[in-house]
This record gives C-alpha cells, sequence and structure tokens, in this order.
C-alpha cells in the first residue's frame, strides 16, 4: 500500500472517528453569530469608506484646516447702516493670533451683472442677475488648468456651488418642467456674462471648471476679479466682508474665543459639516463595536462548543495518542473544520456586504460620490477572519495537548 | 532503542508504605532488546502503572525510567510519538479500540502510520486468529475474545524494539493463547525485539529468559 494512500487512510478514519459528537445546531449558530457580527463590522467600514468622501470632497475649495468668516449681521446693523466689512486693522489683528497661518479676503464685483445660460432644445434662455466672488488662488485646491484669466481672451472660468446646481435641478427645472441637468452638462453649456458699469456693457463666455459643496458661492480667478473691477466698477476700494483663514486647528478653544468676543461668525455650512462628519463617525463607530462585540461572542460560542466536543471525545482522543498519532495530526481534523467554516463565514460576509453597497452606492452616487475603495474593508474581513481562525487553533492544540498525559 | 532501565521506581500511590517484596518496584531493572520477560503480579500491584509508565502516557511516580539511558521524563512528545510508532508497540490491558469502527479499520488507523504492514499481512494474521470473516464488523459487535485478537494484530503493525503486552491472553482460550504466542515470537524475532508480557495468571505461552514477580 502506497503512503499516500495511508495517508489518506488515516485522514478519512480520523474524521470518521473525530466528527462524532459535532453538533451541527451548534456550528450553525456559530457561523450565523459569526456571519453577523463579521458583516456589521465590514459593512459599516465599508459604508464609512464610501460615504466619507462626501466629506473630504476632492475639489473642495476649503480643506479641513480652512474657515471662513463673516461678522454676525443684525437688524440693527442693516438699518443704521452699521458695516459688516474687515477694516485693515481687525484683519491685521486676526493675522496676528498664533492659531493663525493665514488669511485671504474675499472679493465680490463692484458692477452689475447678468449671466445668461441656454437650456432645453427648444433654445429657452434663463437670464438672471449674479455676483461673483474671488478669494487667492492659493485657498484653492482646484488645481484645474483653466483656472486663469487671459485679458487677451477674455473668457471667465467659474467655480460654482453644488447646493446652485441642486437648486435648479430639483426646484426650478422640476416645477417649470425643464430638464434636469447633470454636472457634465452644465459644465459644457456655454454660459455669456454680460457687465455693467463704467459706461460700458460688455458680454463675454464663461464656463463652468468645477463644483464646490462647501463654499456656498460663485468663485472667479482673483485676477478677473480685479481686472473687471478696474474695467466696469467704481473704482472704490472695498473692504471685504468674508475671510478665509487658514488656521492650525480649527477646533481650538482659544480661537473659538476669539470669534465670539469679536462677533466673528463662522460658515454654517463648515459646522454643519463638522457636526455631520462627527456624528457619522460616532455612529460608525458605534456600529463597528457592535460588531465586534458580537464577533467576539461567535468567537466563544465556537471556543464552548470545541471544547465541548473536545471533552466527549477526550478518551478517543487520548487512545488516538497512544497509537502514535501527534497531537499535530489529531488536531488537524478540527482545525480543518474550524478553518472551512471560517473561510466561509468570510466569504459570505464580504458577498453580502458587497450586495449591499451596490444597494445603497445608488443613493450614495446621487450625492455625487463614486464611493470608496473597498480594499480597506477587505483587508479588516481578512484581519478579523485571522484573528479568530489563530485564536480557534491555539485553543484547540492546547486543549489536544493538555490530554498528553493521563491523570492517574 | 537496545534497554530500558527502571531505577528505584515506585508508583506515587505507593509511596510511604512498607517496603514491597516486589522484583520491579524500588530495585533496579533492565530490560533488554532480544530478551523476553514476563512480569506476574496479582492485581493491584501496578501492574498496568508499570506499562503506562514505560509508554509514557503517566508520569505519577518516583524514580527513574530511561530508554538508553535517557530518563523518560524529559523526552518531548515528538519523540514520545516516535516511540510510540518505531520503538514500543503496545497492547493496553483494556485494548482502547474504537467501537464505532470495523476490525480492519481498527487496525488501519495503526498501520497508516506506520506503513508496516500490508492488507493481505494482516487479513492472513486475522485468518490465523480465527476473525479473518470479521474483517468488516464494527468493533462493538464483537466478542471480548475477538477484540483481543484484533487489538493483538493491530499491536503488531509496527516497527519495534520492544513489544509490551499488558494481560494479552486474559480473554483468550489455549488454542488462541499459543497462536498469539507465536506470533508475537516470530513477529519479535523478525524485528530483534525484546517482550515484555504482565499477566495475573493466564500467561501467554512466550519462552520467558526472566521472570519478575511485581
Amino acid at each position: 500500500m502506497s503512503k499516500k494512500n495511508n495517508d489518506n487512510t488515516s485522514k478519512s478514519l480520523l474524521w470518521k472517528l473525530l466528527r462524532k459528537h459535532i453538533s451541527a445546531s451548534q456550528l450553525v449558530g456559530f457561523s450565523l453569530a459569526s456571519l453577523i457580527g463579521l458583516t456589521i463590522v465590514i459593512l459599516a467600514v465599508q459604508f464609512h469608506q464610501d460615504v466619507k468622501p462626501v466629506f473630504d470632497d476632492e475639489e473642495s475649495f476649503i480643506r479641513k484646516d480652512y474657515l471662513i468668516v463673516t461678522r454676525k449681521v443684525s437688524t440693527a446693523k442693516t438699518f443704521l447702516g452699521g458695516s459688516n466689512e474687515f477694516k485693515p486693522q481687525a484683519i491685521a489683528e486676526i493675522e496676528a493670533q498664533p492659531w493663525c497661518r493665514k488669511v485671504g479676503k474675499f472679493s465680490s464685483n463692484d458692477y452689475s451683472l447678468y449671466a445668461t445660460m441656454s437650456v432645453g432644445s427648444m433654445g429657452q434662455s434663463m437670464e438672471t442677475m449674479m455676483f461673483f466672488e474671488a478669494i487667492p488662488t492659493e485657498f484653492i485646491d482646484v488645481t484645474d488648468r483653466d483656472w486663469k484669466f487671459d485679458p487677451e481672451h477674455p473668457e471667465v472660468p467659474v467655480i460654482m456651488s453644488r447646493d446652485y446646481l441642486s437648486l435648479y435641478n430639483f426646484g426650478f427645472a422640476a416645477s417649470q418642467g425643464l430638464p434636469q441637468v447633470s454636472e457634465g452638462i452644465v459644465s459644457s453649456v456655454p454660459l455669456l456674462f454680460t457687465f455693467r458699469g463704467n459706461g460700458r456693457s460688455e458680454t463675454l463666455k464663461g464656463r463652468i471648471v468645477g463644483f464646490s459643496n462647501r463654499l456656498n458661492t460663485i468663485v472667479v480667478p482673483e485676477e478677473f476679479m480685479k481686472w473687471s473691477n478696474e474695467r466696469y466698477g467704481s473704482g472704490v476700494e472695498r473692504d471685504p466682508s468674508r475671510l478665509i483663514i487658514e488656521v492650525n486647528s480649527p477646533g481650538d478653544v482659544k480661537m473659538q474665543r476669539f470669534l465670539d468676543d469679536h462677533g466673528y461668525q463662522v460658515a454654517g455650512d463648515k459646522l454643519q459639516q463638522g457636526k455631520a462628519h462627527y456624528f457619522l463617525n460616532l455612529v460608525v463607530t458605534i456600529v463597528i463595536i457592535v460588531g465586534i462585540i458580537i464577533s467576539l461572542l461567535s468567537f466563544f460560542v465556537l471556543m464552548l462548543s470545541i471544547f465541548l466536543l473536545l471533552q466527549k471525545n477526550t478518551k478517543k482522543l487520548q487512545d488516538l495518542l497512544l497509537l502514535g498519532y501527534s497531537p499535530a495530526q489529531v488536531s488537524k481534523t478540527y482545525i480543518n473544520m474550524v478553518a472551512a467554516i471560517n473561510a466561509a463565514v468570510l466569504v459570505v460576509a464580504v458577498i453580502i456586504m458587497l450586495v449591499s453597497r451596490a444597494s445603497y452606492m445608488s443613493m450614495l452616487k446621487s450625492l455625487g460620490t463614486d464611493g470608496g475603495n473597498i480594499i480597506i474593508a477587505l483587508i479588516v474581513a481578512v484581519i478579523i477572519m485571522a484573528l479568530i481562525t489563530a485564536g480557534n487553533i491555539i485553543a484547540i492544540k492546547r486543549k489536544i495537548n493538555s490530554l498528553w498525559i493521563h491523570s492517574s | 532503542m537496545n534497554i530500558i532501565t527502571l531505577h528505584d521506581t515506585l508508583p506515587a500511590v505507593f509511596a510511604g508504605r512498607q517496603p514491597t517484596h516486589s522484583e520491579i518496584w524500588q530495585r533496579d531493572v533492565t530490560f533488554e532488546k532480544g530478551k523476553n520477560y514476563l512480569v506476574s503480579a496479582e492485581s493491584g500491584t501496578g501492574k498496568s502503572s508499570l506499562c503506562s509508565y514505560i509508554y509514557g502516557y503517566r508520569n505519577d511516580y518516583s524514580g527513574t525510567f530511561a530508554f538508553d539511558g535517557k530518563d523518560i521524563k524529559t523526552l518531548t512528545i515528538e519523540q514520545w510519538c516516535s516511540v510510540r510508532t518505531h520503538h514500543i508497540a503496545y497492547l493496553a490491558q483494556d485494548m482502547k479500540l474504537f467501537p464505532e469502527l470495523t476490525a480492519l479499520e481498527n487496525i488501519m488507523l495503526k498501520n497508516s502510520i506506520t506503513h508496516h504492514k500490508t492488507v493481505q499481512e494482516i487479513v492472513e494474521m486475522m485468518r490465523r486468529l480465527g476473525i479473518d470473516n470479521k474483517l468488516d464488523t464494527p468493533v462493538s459487535k464483537l466478542s471480548i475474545g475477538q477484540q483481543q485478537r484484533v487489538a493483538i494484530v493491530r499491536t503488531l503493525c509496527q516497527p519495534c524494539d520492544f513489544i509490551v503486552l499488558d494481560e494479552p491472553v486474559s480473554h483468550l482460550d489455549d488454542v488462541n493463547n499459543l497462536i498469539v504466542a507465536q506470533m508475537v515470537m516470530q513477529e519479535a524475532k523478525r524485528q530483534g525485539a525484546g517482550i515484555i508480557s504482565t499477566s495475573v495468571g493466564n500467561n501467554v505461552k512466550i519462552s520467558v529468559d526472566k521472570e519478575f514477580k511485581l
């Protein structure tokens, strides 16, 4: 008889012997608990990965450590004509604060401005009064190569708030029976800007080069703002009413106190964003913890099940060791079983995660994100399962080694 | 492995008792490869304990057991596995068969890790013992005497330096006793192995070089 045949014989005989007392219901219970735990953990991780881009938008104007600051608008100021602008000394004071790295001024147009946009196939067009703002390019992390202005070939690149597009799509277009448009279409639609002021009335072509989730305004390059204000404006330099500040840490208490004391407001969007992000993290963390607890419980269910099994098979296992089987050979039967179950749980959990992801991604896509990478969730799944399997293997080996010496 | 030596050994349960007249306990004893020994004993004198110490699954004793001078308490699990598959063939008094497996499966369980006999040789041994018609019968369905014969065949399915038999023929008639004795002695001779057999009265009919009273 060949050695290989003998090995197969011993394996199948071992399995025939040791599978006795294996409780199918216990193993199914473990598998389900383990599956639920693992699925919750990796789904939470994946969801976090997928939702994160909505918060840290790549194309966003403002990274985490930028704040947009305005002065509080009060009713009294509105009627009494108080100023909402930042005077040079106020800006200097902000620049002198230890938490401040850089201050950028928002400048706005000093002339009247109309935008015309053709929509629909019938040649309908939409005309609206509008405004521009500009901030120094260093505060903009859009790296579009069109983000420049050349007075020789005047064309106006614009970055627009994504909210405006939503407002058009879900408010205006829906009520007027006009087609809804995507970002891509809007970017390709020709825009015309009409400038009036200083005795001139001129029309320039414009183009939307990007959308921002965070900055609730329409931004043009600073060099264009300067050029157009000189050309159409009154020539009076105005102080900015909004500032963009690069800070060391947005959560700084001293900074918060300074802003409060001076009646400055941080743009609500940023704060809301921060809160939403905070709650997202909190919820995901809670869900992950719940998943891990379920995984741990399932781990103990399996351990208990295996210990009961080994306990019931103690005499058999000892007799096998007496025949000359090594603890490793005997353990292998159970280790293979556990590894097969855990691998199956891993595969099914990943499949459930991917299916669930497909169903929520359609929703997320409408928020303008393609989701994150699935690698991290996969790595987390493999690590968790590897840890559980390693724990199982160690416990099985220890238990079987403990059977080596019989008590008299 | 050529010699098994015992130096001043005593089962822990006997500690503190009056010195016994045993020719094994608290003596220096040597078992040599190639020789046949009979350890005769009354019940309760530690006969099965002696076997379990030599086979390494109990260590509740004082004194020293040594294989070729090496204290067996220093052996690793791997070394013990090698002892159990290549150096000492052991037949336990309670046989330690697996009742849910058939007679042949029980034997193959051992032979598949020692690769010592062919299936034909195993069947031939069973034929000599008159149980070749029980090959595929679960051991739980066999009589005690038949089980003892299956266990003896299994014991002989390995290379060895010593064959340790704990009451090998307690359930066998004289005819089968004789056949077992012949088979064991043939196998021992073929391998140059020694035989250590214990008995409480019904001795296996092997030629004995030395007898110890336990």
